[in-house]
């Protein structure tokens, strides 16, 4: 039998306690942060070094088993859901921080350090590693490339592609190969651009070189109340057009104030109809003049109450309150699905609009928070499972809400990536040609399709044969901008 | 004397210039139609940029620079859909109207470099600094591949992570994978006001004042250090540009004090508080006892300091000085800058060269130009710098050079290793498996 010959070599490789084998084991490892899919793995593979992960990726060629990356396990789309009869390697044992180099403001790290651990390692030098998921505690610097993951700040700083310079990468066929640089523009195709959220489809990466950027000298926070979200949303439109580009700008609705409120005391106003967090950094004298500024064109949008929170505990409180506001939800209903879209943030009012319909119409409750200077939206579908029918109406409205993104010249995913659970709706975005040219860039990586399979992009196998509706862009079907 | 990549110009047995993305897909399929590789040019700035192409077929030429619309701009989300063959200049002159820019500044735009010669060229200019290359703006495109696939990848917010992230394949990728037709960019506002200091220092010294402004709060918008300081540019293309160059030669003697070097340092943003900013700048000049000089009212100083980093060639079949005239381009670590600019006066006194260094030099890139003497100096010149550089984990890339330059050093260098080229090969072949896309142009004679 296949396996156990498999199981054999890499035992060799790994030793026993670098495998796991046993079901009750394996099955701890069956979803990651999207519970609703699940399956359990054939072996767990826990390397320890790149040159374990090669020989583990060697070991299923000659198997012709597939594999599946896997970080923290907090991913949101199934991307690092397990194949049942493939091997999941797990990099939580490669957590090193390698090298870093203050001078030139860049770190190497193994995969499975967590994000947090990049920042703490190197404040001392007064650097940080800038993209900032909500989940920066656990999750890993791998899962964050292979996600390309956002966070509140990347609206100035940009997300993890804007700061993963060079990268070890073992591919689906064994070889290992480096992809970028410690220093800008090395030679060749930008490779490294392409893996960077590629969702764990094109290899295993085991080394990563990241920018660090400097401590902004100052930082100013406010969380500014408004009538409605988007009364909020015009006042972001205002701050942006003056030309300030703040650190972050997150809003809440009602709903989610309330849930985060209950949950860490961060003191928001749970009357208020949004909160809108805004927080600008960098040079100090800059900092100021622009926040006096941001302040006016808040209170000139409508705001009813605004807050400055300057000393750092207490904007430590408000973040630990935005940052809380997935698992606040809790709070409110005993399950949700959480949605990531992104639509023009020149629509926002208009976008929030038509969700609130559509719950209403579905007779759910959906929360909002989202990162507003980007347009990058979380609707929070609430639900209780115990309810016949409604876990069903509730992931149907919340796929709808991904589609209307798109329907508004928008993406299915702003940062949370595709993996198993948007890959049928990705010929809502694109179409079949797009696909196929990124399907070519795969084949190009892992020509046997053993890497991550039935992730990303759309497959009969996932989808059925019948490819989704391609709706063409607004911009497309006003006749502005062509496919042909 | 015709560089070999003008010749393939000249000698195209078909060329093409559409207007649309429908016949943009219709040159590429007549291109294979008529069994020809394809050349893309858009104003021929960059065309002498990569390997020589090769390849048995006769060419055909896809022009872009009837690809020149602007196909929308949406001030309020900060987003343009741009054709790829529009000049840079004319985008940037219509997104003014709203206050906004494309934040890159190569070289050459004056000239009508195009907004997708650009990107496929990953070219940039010392703002990269503060808003990155081109390839961190660049949201969405649309190309064809040789087969006359229309492929589309990205969109039009910011901030998506549906599917591959192929705009960053294209950019630098020299034309050899895809035909760009359209970009959808990411736009910044135009900063209210800019401030400029420049500083006499030596390679030494600029190094460890770079690294001491990086480590500060202060934010630069620019970084740069030249040896010798760019005077004003002789072309008159740029002279045309109407805008008035005053001289800064006084700067070359002054810039003794620095053995010849300059660092000149701008910030950017908005007008309250750049004052503080700049006080906090000329503070860190004082810790390391240089003379900081504010050089605000000298127009035209950031323009002579990019278009320096392309030497004086550029025009396609251009004549005179750019023949003799090698332009290679180093990438480091910014702790580098002394080191790499002494192993280019040590190479270039070996050979018997004229060099000047023109580095970002917060970012680690440095641009050397080198003349007189003959190719065979040049090249002697540029293996010495390019094994120097390499042993300190570098790279160096020949951009610019002279004919005779080709055949005596590889302008690619020796590919960092050989599953780098099986990789990239097997990319280029799933796009384009007929290697009609300017085959040879690439690194490892992709
Ligand atoms: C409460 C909560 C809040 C969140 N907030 C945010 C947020 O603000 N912003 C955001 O962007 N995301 C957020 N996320 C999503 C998630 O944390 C990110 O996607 C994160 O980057 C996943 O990292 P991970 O280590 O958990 O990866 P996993 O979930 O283990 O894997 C994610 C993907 O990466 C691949 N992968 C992992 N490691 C490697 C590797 N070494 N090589 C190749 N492929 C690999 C996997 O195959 C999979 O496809 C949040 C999640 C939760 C649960």
């Amino acid at each position: 039998m296949v396996k156990s010959e498999l199981q054999r070599d890499l035992l060799d490789i790994l030793g026993a306690d670098g495998l796991v084998t046993e079901w009750a084991q394996r099955r701890t490892y069956e979803a990651d942060g999207l519970a609703a899919y699940r399956s359990v793995p054939a072996l767990v593979a826990l390397p320890s070094s790149a040159d374990d992960v090669a020989a583990v990726m060697r070991a299923c060629v000659r198997h012709g088993v597939p594999v599946v990356p896997r970080g923290a396990g907090t991913g949101l789309s199934a991307g690092a859901l397990p194949h049942p009869e493939g091997v999941l390697i797990v990099m939580s044992r490669m957590h090193r921080i390698l090298d870093i180099d203050p001078v030139n403001q860049r770190i190497v790290v193994e995969p499975g350090v967590t994000n947090a651990a990049i920042s703490r390692a190197v404040s001392e030098h007064d650097l940080y590693y800038a993209p900032d998921p909500s989940s920066q505690i656990v999750c890993s610097i791998g899962g964050n490339l292979a996600e390309n993951s956002g966070g509140a700040h990347c609206l100035k700083y940009g997300f993890t592609t804007h700061h993963v310079l060079g990268c070890e990468l073992v591919l689906p066929d064994g070889e290992t190969v480096e992809l970028g640089s410690s220093t800008l523009d090395p030679p060749g195709y930008d490779l490294r651009g392409v893996l960077v959220g590629s969702e764990g489809t094109l290899g295993v990466v085991t080394k990563i070189t990241l920018r660090l950027l400097r401590r902004p000298e100052a930082v100013r926070t406010l969380v500014a109340d408004f009538e409605s979200p988007a009364a909020a949303g015009v006042a972001v439109s205002a701050i942006v057009a003056a030309g300030i580009v703040p650190a972050a700008v997150e809003m809440m609705d009602n709903l989610a104030i309330q849930a985060c409120e209950e949950d860490a005391a961060a003191g928001f106003d749970v009357s208020s109809g949004a909160a809108l967090i805004v927080e600008l950094d960098g040079p100090a004298a800059e900092c100021d003049a622009a926040f006096a500024e941001t302040v006016a064109l808040c209170q000139e949008s409508g705001s009813t109450a605004i807050r400055v929170a300057d000393d750092p505990q207490e904007r430590a409180l408000v973040w630990k309150g935005r940052k809380a506001a997935f698992a606040a939800m809790g709070r409110l209903a005993p399950d949700y699905f959480v949605q990531d879209g992104v639509i023009p943030r020149t629509r926002l009012g208009e976008c929030l609009a038509r969700i609130a319909e559509m719950a209403a119409e579905a007779d759910l409750r959906v929360a909002n928070v989202f990162h507003a200077g980007d347009g990058n939206l979380h609707p929070l579908v609430l639900y209780d499972s115990a309810n016949p029918g409604e876990g069903e109406r509730a992931e149907s409205l919340s796929a709808r809400i991904a589609e209307l993104c798109v329907e508004f010249g928008g993406s299915l995913s702003g940062e949370h990536g595709i993996g198993v659970d948007k890959a049928c709706s990705m010929p809502t975005m694109f179409g079949a040609d797009d696909l196929a040219v990124m399907d070519r860039v795969r084949a190009a990586f892992d020509p046997a399709g053993r890497c991550n399979p039935d992730k990303v992009l759309p497959t009969p196998r996932l989808c059925g044969e019948k490819p989704g509706p391609y709706r063409p862009h607004p911009l497309e079907a006003a006749g502005v901008i062509e496919r042909l | 004397m015709m560089h070999p990549e003008a010749g393939t110009v000249a000698e195209a047995q078909a060329s093409y210039r559409p207007a649309e993305l429908a016949g943009a897909r219709e040159a590429v399929l007549a291109a294979r139609q008529a069994d020809t590789n394809v050349l893309v040019r858009g104003s021929g700035s960059k065309l002498r940029w990569g390997a020589r192409p090769a390849g048995e077929r006769p060419w055909s030429v896809i022009d872009t620079r009837a690809l020149n619309r602007l196909i929308h701009h949406e001030p309020g989300d900060m987003t343009a859909t741009v054709q790829a063959g529009m000049p840079l200049h004319e985008l940037q002159e219509q997104l003014a109207v709203a206050g906004q820019e494309l934040a890159v500044d190569p070289p050459r735009a004056a000239r009508g470099a195009t907004v997708g010669g650009v990107y496929v060229a990953n070219d940039a200019g010392p703002r990269r600094l503060a808003y990155g290359g081109i390839r961190d703006l660049v949201i969405g495109t649309t190309v064809v591949l040789a087969d006359g696939t229309v492929g589309r990848s990205g969109g039009t917010v910011i901030k998506n992570v549906a599917g591959y992230d192929l705009n960053r394949l294209w950019c630098g990728s020299l034309g050899t994978l895809a035909l760009v037709v359209e970009m959808t960019v990411r736009l910044h506002p135009r900063p209210e006001a800019s401030r400029t200091v420049l500083i006499p220092a030596s390679a030494g010294d600029a190094t460890a004042f770079v690294l001491d402004v990086l480590a500060s709060p202060v934010e630069c918008a620019l970084l740069e250090w030249s040896a010798p300081a760019p005077t004003q540019p002789q072309d008159p293309l740029i002279m045309n540009t109407n805008r008035p160059h005053r001289s800064i030669s006084v700067h070359d003697q002054r810039g003794q004090a620095g053995g010849g070097g300059w660092l000149l340092v701008g910030l950017e943003g908005r007008a309250a508080g750049l004052d503080a900013r700049v006080d906090q700048l000329v503070d860190v000049a004082r810790r390391h006892d240089l003379a900081a000089e504010p050089a605000d009212g000298e127009d035209g100083l950031w323009d002579a300091w990019r278009e320096a980093h392309a030497g004086t060639a550029g025009d396609d079949g251009a004549e005179g000085e750019a023949e003799g005239e090698t332009v290679a381009r180093a990438a480091t670590l910014p702790s580098q800058l002394a080191d790499v600019a002494g192993g280019l006066h040590r190479a270039a006194d070996a050979s018997g060269v004229e060099a000047r260094l023109h580095s970002h030099a917060g970012l680690g890139l440095h641009d050397a130009i080198i003349t007189g003497a003959d190719p065979a100096a040049h090249a002697a010149t540029v293996t010495a710098w390019r094994e120097h550089v390499c042993a300190l984990g570098g790279s160096v890339v020949v951009r610019d050079r002279p004919d005779g330059l080709d055949g005596l050093v590889d302008p690619w260098g020796e590919p960092r290793s050989a599953q780098l080229v099986k990789l990239s090969r097997s990319v280029k072949r799933a796009l384009d498996p007929e290697g009609r896309f300017a085959p040879g142009r690439f690194l490892g004679g992709l």
